[in-house]
């Protein structure tokens, strides 16, 4: 069975149908899931009781009849458990002893959990890398000939107490292999930054995702590791927890006329955990490999249809476990970043993705009001013209009669 | 002396017939293919002349053909990369005043083809040297040498014609100009990303080694118009000794002083002009790569798509002429021509749609604009002005595509394709604003813009006096319009301008 890819076009808009949008705003109500403007954030490192601190990030996102819970680990690989509650009051309980045990079922709730509206997870597996030389087929799967992948649970992480910063309502994990044979990362290293919203914007930098207070960010960053080639791509490996029923959530893309805030990038990417409003996954299908991203540093990135992840064993993640029990349905993907010509990881070593996590509805990004404005003028003024014109020359021609010349 | 008139005005009033009830005995010793006076050696001419423009024409659009590659091989952004194509325009918003003062006074047409064509080969293969030695700045070195060479080529081009054809044959001449110039930057579009990939795999690797290679290659068609331009001047030169005919010459007549006697709807129509062609060009420089990334295109695809308005202003132009000349109301014309592409640039902008269909109305309206807008500036400006005009108008407009091209490549590089296409929208609506502006001016003022064909015979035939160009003037002025056309892209005016004047000048007692 082929976890297919759908593809929406329209004017930009992932607009839902009308009588869907009619049928979800009488349901408003009880499911609380339909966006808040404004959120109360607040992020905490949730402190080890038992011994070495750990990374255990939880965001907790307070709306006025909604809370989201965001919680990021590094315990693993690193891992995010997104929940949603129909009150303000929920909190999270951590029980350290059974989140450390081989069997963590049980280490991880939020309370109560009869207002548990949603819940899912992703996970960050591996980190991949392909040869690309010699492959003039960029869209390919895979793009090249793969090394030996990276896996994220044998990495060492920072203390992300040191990054938190309340003023941005981010933090970093920071981390490299444990085991470094080959000194690939003496120099580098590979970081997740989780930022939170308390309302709607849109990021200076670059790929410039529009959030809602329903969404944090997430942003990948790849920097100083030393290829083990001269043409090497990157790659993630991302797996994530089933959508409503047995299937895997289900990966769209957005195709849209706008590309005003990352120029030549027409697409937008989602991962749906099931059908409008639920929780989502939203990207550009672009990554960087420059710091401030510009159009030149660009480098396309190709998303591989979902398919269940049963036949290999996957690192697990103690947190994903821990909320939702020892299953293992999970859904995995891989993204890959780069084309075998043009701007790559080569140039500066240095590639950068960004995410949305969310519940409700997608953001949307809709025509900037300068488009609109001059659009108008440029429509308006001709036609206007046109008209005041035809008007005076009328009044100006009533005014005197014909004059028939003799000859 | 009889017989060399006889000859002479057997080769100036062309045809097969009366060159052979004209010439008698001495130049019939040799073959038609070498007799200046006969139809086949004359065939031969009119293919060089051809040719002579096919190299630059082709090379014009080269970094438009390769935009990725060299982007990506030269390492710069579209605002760098669209200098390529502002450094070409640079000498011309001053060249356009002097081409055909230098082939008059300077060099004489012969010297003046060889000279400009040298400039356009060695223009090109410094540009594929800055490619193969990697350095941008050699390669603006050689646009804007090439832009010396290439638009002044166009003015020694149109002189040959009109110094080898006159009358009824010149529409076809100028027809097959056009339409070699066409040919090869439709060929020019559709063939050098192929050639870049079969270097690639040549040499083994991308990057600005092959992309020098693939630029000097193209270069060959740069040698063949200048080997033209020799040959050309050789058998000018023979025709000149053996027919004792003169050497071509522009007629043109440029008084910069005269600027100050432009009336309003000239102004109107200059604006009109330049903010239109700043909308069409550097839209073509930049497609292939909108279709590519916007609309999921190919490479070979996206190539023939840009293409499309080249293609289709071949044919169109000759039939949108006869329709302009059939129906007049110029005005009313370019009115549908502008709103026409502001369509387009909307459809390209807002939709998905597939870009076929707005490339096809973009290169229709193009070609109409140009049949009905370029007449215009004939009937609003006197004989005596009518090269300074022309000169102005060329001027600027080189003008405004320099400027706009780099603009166009910074709004690219900063805001993407939507704002870019709204840019475009917001130039081709100022342009419309003129011509709704030139049109009530013109209603106004009681001009005769936008007369249909019937009241302008009318008119001419009250005026016959102003309308009787002589010689030089009508060559001046056939020559400025169609130098401006065949470089923009049409031949309808030629065809209005002789076809009226033939209606005149056969008389039938009009007069």
């Amino acid at each position: 069975m082929r976890y297919s890819v759908e593809r929406g076009w329209g004017w930009g808009r992932c607009a839902p149908s009308p009588l869907l949008l009619l049928t979800l705003l009488l349901f408003a109500a009880p499911f609380g899931l339909l966006g808040e403007e404004t959120r109360q954030v607040s992020l905490e490192v949730i402190p080890n009781s038992l011994g070495a601190p750990q990374n255990l990030l939880h965001i907790r996102a307070v709306g006025t009849n909604s809370t989201l819970h965001y919680v990021w680990s590094s315990l693993g690989p690193p891992a995010v458990v997104l929940v949603a509650t129909d009150t303000p009051h929920s909190t999270l309980s951590v029980n350290w002893s059974h989140l450390l045990s081989p069997e963590p079922d049980g280490g991880l709730m939020v309370l109560p959990k009869d207002s548990i509206q949603f819940s899912s997870a992703l996970v960050f597996t591996r980190l991949l890398e392909f040869d690309s030389t010699n492959v003039s087929d960029t869209a390919a799967e895979p793009p090249g000939r793969p090394y030996p992948p990276y896996s994220l649970a044998d990495f060492s992480w920072n203390n992300i107490t040191d990054s938190l910063d309340p003023a941005t309502l981010s933090a970093t994990f920071q981390g490299h292999p444990v085991n470094d044979p080959t000194r690939t990362f003496a120099n580098g290293s590979l970081a997740f930054r989780v930022q939170a919203f308390s309302r709607s914007s849109r990021p200076a930098q670059s790929p410039r995702l529009l959030h809602t207070a329903d969404t944090c960010q997430l942003e990948v960053a790849l920097v100083g590791a030393s290829p083990r080639g001269n043409r090497s791509l990157f790659g993630l490996e991302v797996v994530a927890t089933l959508g409503q029923g047995p299937d895997c959530p289900s990966m769209q893309e957005q195709h849209s006329i706008d590309d005003e805030y990352a120029p030549a990038v027409f697409q937008l990417d989602q991962l749906l955990w099931g059908s409008l409003p639920s929780g989502f996954a939203q990207w550009r299908p672009v990554a960087y490999s420059q710091k401030q991203g510009d159009r030149a540093s660009a480098l396309p990135c190709h998303a591989s249809p979902l398919h269940p992840a049963l036949a290999c064993p996957l690192p697990q993640s103690p947190i994903v476990r821990a909320f939702f029990g020892s299953q293992n349905n999970f859904c995995a993907f891989n993204l890959t970043f780069g084309a075998s010509t043009g701007p790559g990881y080569w140039d500066q070593h240095y590639l950068s993705w960004s995410m949305l996590l969310g519940v409700g509805f997608p953001p949307v990004d809709s025509l900037s009001p300068l488009v609109l404005g001059i659009m108008a003028v440029a429509l308006g003024a001709p036609g206007l013209m046109l008209l005041g014109g035809g008007l005076v020359l009328l009044l100006h021609h009533k005014k005197y009669s014909e004059y028939q010349s003799i000859n | 002396m009889e017989e060399e008139d006889e000859e002479a005005r057997a080769l100036l009033a062309g045809g097969p017939d009366e060159a052979d009830s004209g010439a008698p005995a001495a130049p019939g010793a040799l073959p038609a293919l070498c007799d200046p006076s006969r139809l086949a050696h004359r065939l031969l001419v009119l293919l060089l002349m051809c040719f002579l423009g096919f190299g630059s024409y082709f090379c014009y659009d080269n970094p438009a053909a390769l935009q990725t590659q060299i982007k990506r091989d030269m390492q710069v952004n579209t605002t760098k990369f669209m200098l390529l194509y502002a450094w070409y325009s640079w000498p011309n918003v001053v060249l356009c005043f002097f081409g055909g003062f230098l082939i008059d006074r300077v060099f004489g047409i012969r010297w003046g083809a060889i000279i400009f064509s040298c400039f356009v080969c060695i223009g090109q293969v410094i540009f594929a040297l800055g490619g193969i030695f990697n350095a941008f700045w050699l390669m603006e070195f050689g646009r804007f040498v090439f832009g010396i060479g290439g638009e002044s080529l166009a003015v020694a081009q149109n002189t040959y014609a009109v110094s080898w054809f006159k009358g009824k044959e010149l529409n076809l001449v100028f027809g097959l100009q056009l339409s070699m110039a066409r040919i090869g930057s439709t060929v020019n579009m559709n063939l050098m990303g192929w050639l870049y990939s079969k270097i690639e795999a040549l040499l083994g690797s991308a990057g600005h080694t092959t992309l020098g290679v693939t630029l000097m290659i193209g270069g060959i068609t740069c040698v063949l118009s200048l080997i033209c331009a020799l040959a050309l001047a050789y058998l000018d030169q023979r025709a000149e000794r053996i027919l004792h005919k003169e050497q071509g010459k522009t007629g043109e007549v440029i008084k910069l002083t005269d600027v100050k006697d432009f009336s309003l709807p000239l102004w109107l129509i200059f604006i009109i002009c330049v903010c239109y062609y700043v909308a069409v060009f550097p839209f073509i420089g930049l497609g292939k790569v909108f279709f590519t990334e916007k609309f999921g295109f190919s490479s070979q695809a996206a190539s023939a798509i840009n293409s499309v308005v080249y293609v289709i202003s071949a044919p169109m132009s000759p039939v949108f002429g006869l329709l302009v000349d059939k129906t007049g109301r110029n005005i009313i014309w370019v009115l549908c021509a502008v709103a026409a592409t502001l369509v387009s640039h909307m459809m390209l902008a807002f939709t998905m749609w597939n870009p076929w269909i707005a490339m096809c109305l973009l290169g229709i309206s193009y070609s109409l604009l140009a049949c009905a807008l370029w007449p215009m500036v004939a009937f609003v400006v006197p004989e005596h002005q009518l090269g300074t005009a022309y000169g102005f108008m060329q001027s600027i407009q080189n003008l405004g595509l320099a400027v706009i091209s780099i603009i166009a490549g910074m709004i690219l590089d900063s805001r993407g394709y939507l704002f870019l296409e709204v840019f475009f929208i917001a130039c081709v609506s100022l342009s419309l604003l003129s011509v709704v502006l030139l049109y009530l001016v013109n209603r106004a003022q009681g001009g005769n813009l936008n007369y249909s064909a019937r009241q302008r015979e009318e008119t001419k035939f009250s005026h016959t006096e102003s309308m009787q160009a002589d010689g030089d003037m009508e060559v001046s002025w056939m020559m400025r319009t169609q130098k401006c056309r065949i470089i923009l892209g049409d031949i309808c005016f030629t065809l209005l301008k002789i076809y009226s004047n033939i209606k005149i000048h056969n008389g039938q007692g009009l007069i």
